[in-house]
């Protein structure tokens, strides 16, 4: 039997993967501090005229709103989480049944 | 005799040469290596693009230079960057409208300055820039390079005949001259629209 995970751990949980997530995406595609791009330009020349022309290719580079969007993200979650969390139970004071 | 039928070849060259009528040009690129690249410069990154819907007729004489005229045109659409929603907001109504205006184009007027050294015309092209339903007369400093004979070469066909003609220019405008969000966001992005410009166009020879 599976054992139910409680919300404010499910979504701790999601907090940690989007931040890790955002900010790993961003890393593996060259942690580029511009804006985010879909496609990119690579600069060739013609033989002939001398001309140098862009040939456009679909490349998809993750731009800096990237992992702030994500660590935003998990931040809200993880205001969420806490505000969820199961409060401890207190002990009355001394005497009290 | 020898002598005298030389004397008239020579005569009908030169008369061939001194009355050359100027070559037609056509910048329509089937191979898209004719390009537009823009420039502005915003805080985080500059904003750059390209264009390669260029087409257009440009009359060139390469033994009177100076009196070129001619039209080049770029569909405004063809404009690309690579951030996709930067792209919808270049194509959209504050700035280029393409929509409603789907046509770049500049038409050249008279040319100054002219300075021919080898195959290559350097001068400074006045023109009108017509953008976003304003045109303007604006002053561009440009370089033509004939290349004779090589249109076969281009289109890796030895049998087809004719001449290529090679436009550059460097040139800056500015955005709120032509209405584009004029005034607005100066902050986020600047008035400057640096535009470099490659085009080749071809005459073939019957």
């Amino acid at each position: 039997m599976l054992r139910r995970v409680s919300p404010h751990l499910l979504l701790r949980s999601l907090a940690a993967a989007l931040a890790i997530g955002g900010v790993g995406v961003w890393l593996a595609t060259g942690a580029h501090r511009g804006w985010t791009r879909t496609s990119e330009v690579e600069m060739r020349r013609d033989e002939i005229t001398g001309i140098d022309y862009p040939v456009r290719r679909d490349k998809f580079t993750a731009g800096i709103e990237f992992p702030f969007a994500a660590l935003g993200g998990a931040a809200l979650l993880a205001i969420g989480a806490a505000m969820l969390r199961p409060r401890e139970r207190s002990s009355g004071p001394a005497g009290t049944p | 005799m020898k002598n005298q039928l030389r004397q008239l070849l020579a005569l009908s060259v030169l008369a061939g040469t001194a009355f050359a009528a100027p070559l037609s040009f056509d910048f329509k690129d089937p191979k898209g290596v004719n390009n537009v690249q823009f420039k502005l410069d915003a805080p985080l990154e500059s904003i750059t693009g390209t264009g390669t819907g260029i087409s257009g007729q440009v009359s060139f004489d390469p033994a009177k230079p100076g009196a070129t005229t001619g039209r080049i045109e770029l569909a405004a659409k063809s404009l690309t960057v690579g951030n996709p929603m930067m792209g919808e907001h270049l194509q959209g109504g504050q700035w280029l409208d393409t929509a409603k205006h789907p046509v770049i184009a500049f038409e050249l007027v008279s040319l100054a300055n002219v300075r021919t050294q080898g195959g290559v015309t350097t001068a400074d092209a006045t023109g009108k820039l017509s953008l976003k339903g304003v045109t303007k007369e604006i002053k561009v400093p440009v370089s033509f390079t004939h290349l004779p004979d090589k249109l076969g070469a281009r289109v890796n066909d030895p049998k087809v005949k004719g001449d290529l003609l090679v436009i550059r220019a460097n040139f800056e405008v500015n955005r709120s001259d032509y209405g584009i969000n004029a005034g607005k966001n100066t902050d986020k992005v600047a008035e400057n629209i640096q535009l470099s410009l490659s085009i080749a166009g071809s005459a073939p020879k019957a």
